[in-house]
């Protein structure tokens, strides 16, 4: 269970700092320093070009090529100001002073930060994965559900639809979206609105699951005794099935939310991704399908780690409910 | 038997008819056409780009289009492809075998590997080995299509043991023998990309499945009785894991399909995927919907095997039937 | 004369040496002998579709076609001059209203069949057929009128025009001469445009140029050979080309052809990106060579909606057009834009920033008292100020009305460069509190809005020029072209400056002159430069390179850019 408990932990960490992204982050993700395209992670030292061992982390200033003046990491430092709620602030969790830089993970081909847009990123693309997910995960869940208890022709219709919707070529139908979204909608918003459909045609997959697992536990004990007890169809459905299934569907969503995230490349592909300067997972992962930036820049990988640290969790969480559950796994 | 196959093969018939339909529609929806970017050429005049629209018919309601397309499938044709000014059948025909090599190699190493997988992890119960299985498998699951079959062919370049993708190599067509080998070597890296592609998600499903048939009554009276292990694995458990699995399988196949698309365009694996992309982003109509029909019947075929198969292997279906 | 300028007497020698030596009328070239034999291996990123030079529209398609197929008169991609061809001269008479071209004598077409003036005749009576509706059709009609030609003998045939035509023989490239023994029973058909898909086979097809079709593998390759009969020598009068085969293989995209041509599976590699080639060159060790060729005829550009939207209900795009009509805004945006980050980049320092549309590579028609842009964010300032425009407290640009200032800019996908620019643009016009919102579309929902809807507010774009001549601009400047992009709604809305270049665009076509053209053509560079329909942003250099073997590799600007010269390629011996 402390296995679990830590997945909790780690996911929440990750929401809450995504939430956090302007405080955590030392400068804007959208700031271009063009004079920084593709700087690699700012080497901070303990130890500084005299072999002297300083207790505060420092940078050196690219400017100065001579490596004389330390500039020490500082927490809670001033710097461009930025909303939080309905509070303005100006307050970065980390940073040094000007004219040195500090990328934690280095700088795209514009020189922004990759730090902060690695945070500002998961905004955007938690958001979307998780709004995917849920929207794949109940529909998918109901008609699952209703096609498994059912049975017969309902079951039948459904999974034959599931099977053709696998198919058809919904991308013209997005193309045909974005072309009816104004120019003025956000970038933010309109990628939102367009992952939420890509969510809601989704649901053939979750709901093949949830169909196997309703057939099984149908005929189980407890489920025909309530049964033989008068119990109505909904409330077997609300109050045997459901609750069993919930482990099925928290590793569903470890399976999910990353190829949410992941589905952005390939909306992008067709023009329908965020757009510049938004950062996201899913377009810094984007950059790095590049052969030049894959062989040239290896920091602009890093992001992969991200959804990957989410599907984990998830997958922990999972496994842990279904051991505590006992229950029938998918 | 006969009854039921006839049956499925009548709604197969049904939804791709359906698929068609609404393909046309969707298509219908998505902003520009194909002679939009001859309005680009300098040499094309306004006059000829529509004189061009007449003629490839583009002008026409839905319907006359929809029947026009349908008269040239019974024909066998398919529909006429704008860019290449051929029959798509004669397009799809050469393609889809590449395509069908491919997948159903990539189809047999992901199933083969996820069993192996999930049933060592079933049976090993070591805390340590599930969850390096479980990291990697996250890992795979977040790295993108594009990135693996590049770092794949990145590999290829580094160490000369593999082509940097293709099919085949130029003169080497001599001997059957030959050519068999250098298809099968050009067949490693796409194969891998896409079995990778699909593995976590099959790893999951066959854990599950083996899981829940190892706590079945039976396999635990089975053990009780002593039954040896190599025995137990192939006599009780696997057949009793098959249900589930078959019927992923027909979906399995779908999924290679679509994810087979992007790692042929990088592989430059003479497939359907780089023919269909081009033809998205040209609105070269009837290759896109004649890809769109021929998957969806691939689909529908590898739904319908699973169907089968469960027959054979599962009394209770024939029983329901 | 005047008219005969375009051979120069070089070129007058080896013709007369040429034709005094043989039956059949060779073109002998200064070129030093190469070596015979090798296939070259090219790696594409799109198949070509048609092997048809009369319907073919695609690049690829017309790239392998000129591997295939022989003009009359073909411009060198190196001189951007026009050498002779198939025609041994061109006689221009009638104050270049009537071409009278003399033919080579004796040569034949790829599969033996001898040439004459009756498969000019027929050639040109394909690409003026009404039903066939070629491409190339709009080129031959001039003046109005479709041009006429008559058979004077069996070698000399006389192109009639209803009026002067400015860029003379250049009309000749791109109007490969087919073989009328094959195609004239698919013409009378009515079947000409099925003719020669890729389902063809080696004996149905039969050309004039240095290859011919050998087969064709689905999705895999293209594969061309020597044409035994292919009509220039080197100056040791041996038959060209050099090599045996050309394969076009088929790699899905760009990054598979970098890895192709890193593993030495392709010979070489054209049309890549600045940051590809950056890191071929760090890795290319001697065995592959790298060559920048310079500035390109592409020029990328960032221009507004100023299309007339009274009848397409668009408020919000129309309310904006007052700013994007203001030339005062238009030239404050043009300053803001910091072209010299845009080269350093997003082109690795492979681009030309650009004023105007006619690039540094353009080497006969540039114009040197265009004046490069200087960036400076206090003049773009002042500009805006005297416009009208004001800052709020927060440092936005707000109109006379009071509007905040704010724009959308659309780009495509599938083009990295663009996308970054406008990126870049994004953050340069931010400094001057204008907000800018990036939108990046795919390219065929791009052209619907730019060309259908009118739905846009700026846009970023790149054209390039098939030539350098301005006869090969005339779809773009002249206010009814159909490349007008800016205004395409022929709103009737002309100010001064664009009547002028509709009028000098005109004059130039008809106009045999050449320093009158160039004076004229000058002039319309100075009004786009100065009154700015579109913001000029950068021309990116053609970037190629090849196995260090390969000889006679010489990329050129003109397209296409790496095979034009492919009969001279050759493979050295170590």
């Amino acid at each position: 269970m402390l296995k679990a408990a830590l997945a909790c932990g780690v996911l929440a960490s990750i929401h809450v700092t995504a939430l956090l992204a302007d405080f955590a982050s030392p400068v804007p993700f959208a700031t271009q320093q063009r004079e920084y395209a593709f700087a690699p992670p700012t080497h901070i030292r303990w130890f500084d070009r005299e072999g002297g061992f300083q207790l505060r982390p420092f940078v050196y200033a690219r400017v100065d090529a001579t490596n004389v003046k330390r500039y020490p990491v500082q927490f809670f430092v001033h710097g461009s100001s930025y909303q939080l709620g309905p509070v303005t602030l100006d307050r970065h969790l980390f940073g040094v002073a000007a004219p040195a830089r500090l990328f934690l993970l280095g700088t795209d081909g514009f020189g922004r930060d990759q730090f902060s847009r690695l945070l500002a990123g998961g905004r955007i693309s938690l958001t979307a994965g998780w709004l995917a997910t849920i929207l794949s995960l109940s529909i998918g869940t109901g008609l699952g559900a209703l096609a498994g208890f059912y049975g017969g022709w309902l079951d039948h219709s459904i999974m034959r639809i599931g099977e053709a919707s696998l198919t058809l070529p919904w991308l013209y139908l997005l193309l045909a979206g974005r072309a009816f979204l104004p120019l003025g909608v956000p970038a933010a918003s309109a990628y939102l609105i367009l992952i939420a459909v890509v969510g809601v045609l989704g649901w053939a997959r979750p709901a093949r699951v949830v169909r196997g697992l309703t057939l099984a536990l149908r005929e189980r004990g407890y489920v025909v005794a309530a049964r033989g007890f008068g119990a109505t169809s909904g409330y077997i459905l609300r109050r045997h099935i459901l609750p069993d299934a919930l482990p099925v569907l928290v590793t569903q969503a470890a399976i999910l939310v990353p190829q949410y995230i992941l589905a952005e490349l390939t909306l992008s592909f067709l023009g329908l991704g965020i757009d510049e300067p938004v950062p996201s997972w899913g377009n810094m992962l984007a950059a790095v399908q590049h052969y030049n930036i894959l062989v040239s820049y290896w920091w602009m990988l890093v992001p992969a780690l991200a959804p990957a640290a989410v599907s984990l969790c998830c997958f922990a969480i999972g496994d842990a409910l279904l051991r505590r559950r006992r229950a029938v796994p998918l | 038997m006969i009854r039921f196959l006839s049956r499925r093969v009548l709604h197969a018939f049904v939804i791709l008819l359906l698929i068609s339909v609404l393909s046309f529609v969707f298509f219908q929806f998505a902003p520009g056409s194909y002679t939009d970017a001859m309005r680009l050429d300098a040499r094309v005049s306004a006059e000829t780009e529509s004189a061009w629209r007449t003629m490839y018919g583009l002008d026409q309601s839905v319907l006359t289009k929809y029947f026009r397309w349908m008269r040239s499938v019974l024909r066998g044709d398919f529909g006429f492809s704008f860019a290449y000014g051929i029959p798509v059948s004669s397009l799809l025909w050469p393609r889809i075998r590449n395509t069908l090599l491919l997948t159903s190699v990539a189809l047999l190493v992901s199933w083969s590997a996820a069993l192996g997988i999930g049933a060592l992890t079933v049976v090993r119960r070591s805390r340590a080995v599930e969850s390096v299985i479980r990291s990697s498998m996250a890992l795979l699951l977040s790295i993108p299509d594009l990135l693996i079959a590049l770092l794949l062919l990145l590999f290829a370049l580094r160490t000369g043991l593999f082509p940097v993708g293709g099919m085949a190599s130029l003169g080497t067509a001599h001997t059957v023998i030959a050519h068999t080998k250098d298809v099968a070597l050009h067949l490693v890296l796409p194969a891998l990309a896409l079995a990778l592609l699909s593995l976590p998600l099959l790893v999951r499903h066959v854990q599950a499945a083996v899981r829940e048939s190892m706590c079945a009554p039976f396999v635990q009276a089975a053990r009780a009785h002593g039954i040896p292990a190599g025995r137990l694995w192939l006599a009780y458990i696997l057949p009793a894991a098959a249900n589930p699995l078959i019927s992923l399988f027909g979906y399995s196949v779908g999924g290679l399909l679509s994810s087979s698309l992007l790692v042929e365009v990088i592989m430059g694996w003479p497939g359907l995927g780089p023919l269909l992309l081009e033809s998205i982003f040209s609105r070269d109509v009837h290759v896109v919907i004649g890809t769109t029909v021929l998957s969806a019947l691939f689909l529908i075929a590898g739904n319908l095997v699973a169907d089968l198969l469960l027959y054979a292997v599962d009394p209770r279906i024939r029983w329901e039937q | 004369m005047q008219i005969r300028r375009k051979c120069s007497a070089a070129q007058l020698l080896l013709l007369v040496c040429a034709s005094s030596l043989s039956a059949e009328d060779l073109l002998v070239t200064s070129l030093p002998p190469g070596r015979y034999g090798g296939d070259l291996v090219v790696a594409e990123r799109s198949e070509p579709k048609v092997l048809n030079p009369v319907i073919a529209v695609d690049s690829l398609s017309r790239e392998v076609i000129g591997l295939m197929m022989a003009d009359l008169v073909h411009i060198n991609r190196e001189s951007q001059r026009t050498e002779p061809a198939l025609a041994r001269s061109v006689d221009i008479s009638e104050g270049g209203r009537r071409f009278i071209v003399h033919l080579r004598r004796g040569l034949r077409f790829s599969d033996g069949h001898p040439f004459d003036a009756d498969d000019v005749l027929f050639s040109f009576q394909v690409y003026l057929d009404e039903n066939i509706h070629s491409p190339q059709r709009d080129l031959l009609i001039i003046g109005g009128k479709p041009v006429s030609l008559t058979k004077q003998d069996q070698y000399t045939v006389a192109f009639a025009f209803a009026q002067p035509y400015g860029p003379g023989e250049r009309l000749f490239d791109g109007f490969p001469i087919l073989p009328r023994h094959l195609l004239i029973g698919p013409y009378k058909e009515g079947k000409l445009n099925k003719s020669w898909g890729l389902n063809m086979t080696a004996g149905e097809f039969a050309g004039l140029g240095p290859f011919r079709y050998k087969e064709y593998v689905p999705g895999q390759r293209l594969v061309v050979e020597r044409n035994p009969y292919y009509w220039k020598q080197d100056s040791a009068r041996q038959r060209l080309p050099y090599l045996n085969r050309i394969i076009f293989e088929y790699v899905g995209n760009e990054d598979a052809q970098v890895l192709r041509f890193q593993s030495g599976d392709a010979d070489i590699i054209s049309r890549i990106s600045a940051a590809n080639f950056e890191t071929l060159s760090k890795q290319a060790n001697g065995v592959r060579r790298l060559i920048d060729a310079g500035p390109s005829l592409e020029y990328t550009f960032l221009f507004f909606n100023l299309n007339d939207l009274s009848n397409k209900s668009l408020p919000q795009i129309e309310s904006k057009q007052g700013w994007f009509r203001d030339l005062s805004f238009r030239r404050a945006v043009s300053m803001l834009i910091d072209r010299q980050s845009i080269d350093r980049l997003v082109y690795a320092g492979r681009a030309a920033p650009i004023s105007t549309h006619v690039t540094p590579g353009n080497k006969l028609w540039a114009s040197s008292r265009v004046t490069p842009v200087s960036r400076s964010l206090e003049t773009a300032r002042s500009l805006l100020a005297s416009a009208g425009f004001s800052w709020n407290a927060g440092g936005k640009l707000i109109d006379g009305a009071g509007r905040p200032v704010g724009f959308s800019i659309v780009t495509n996908t599938g083009n990295n460069e663009r996308l970054q620019m406008a990126t870049m643009i994004q953050q340069d016009l931010e400094q001057a509190g204008i907000t800018v919102r990036v939108v990046s579309l795919e390219f065929r929902s791009l052209l619907d809005r730019l060309m259908t809807t009118f739905n846009y507010e700026a846009c970023v774009l790149g054209l390039a020029s098939g030539d350098v001549d301005p006869g090969s601009e005339m779809s773009v400047w002249p206010s009814d072209g159909s490349t007008h992009l800016w205004d395409l709604s022929k709103s009737g809305l002309k100010s001064g400056w664009q009547m002028e270049i509709d009028h000098l665009m005109a004059s130039q076509m008809r106009s045999t002159d050449r320093a009158e053209r160039k004076r004229m053509y000058d002039r319309v560079q100075e009004l786009i430069a100065g009154n700015l329909p579109i913001i000029p942003l950068v021309s990116p250099d053609v970037l190629a390179g090849a196995k260090a073997k390969l000889k006679n590799f010489s990329p050129a600007v003109l397209l296409p850019y790496v095979l034009w010269n492919i009969e001279e390629l050759y493979w050295s011996e170590q």
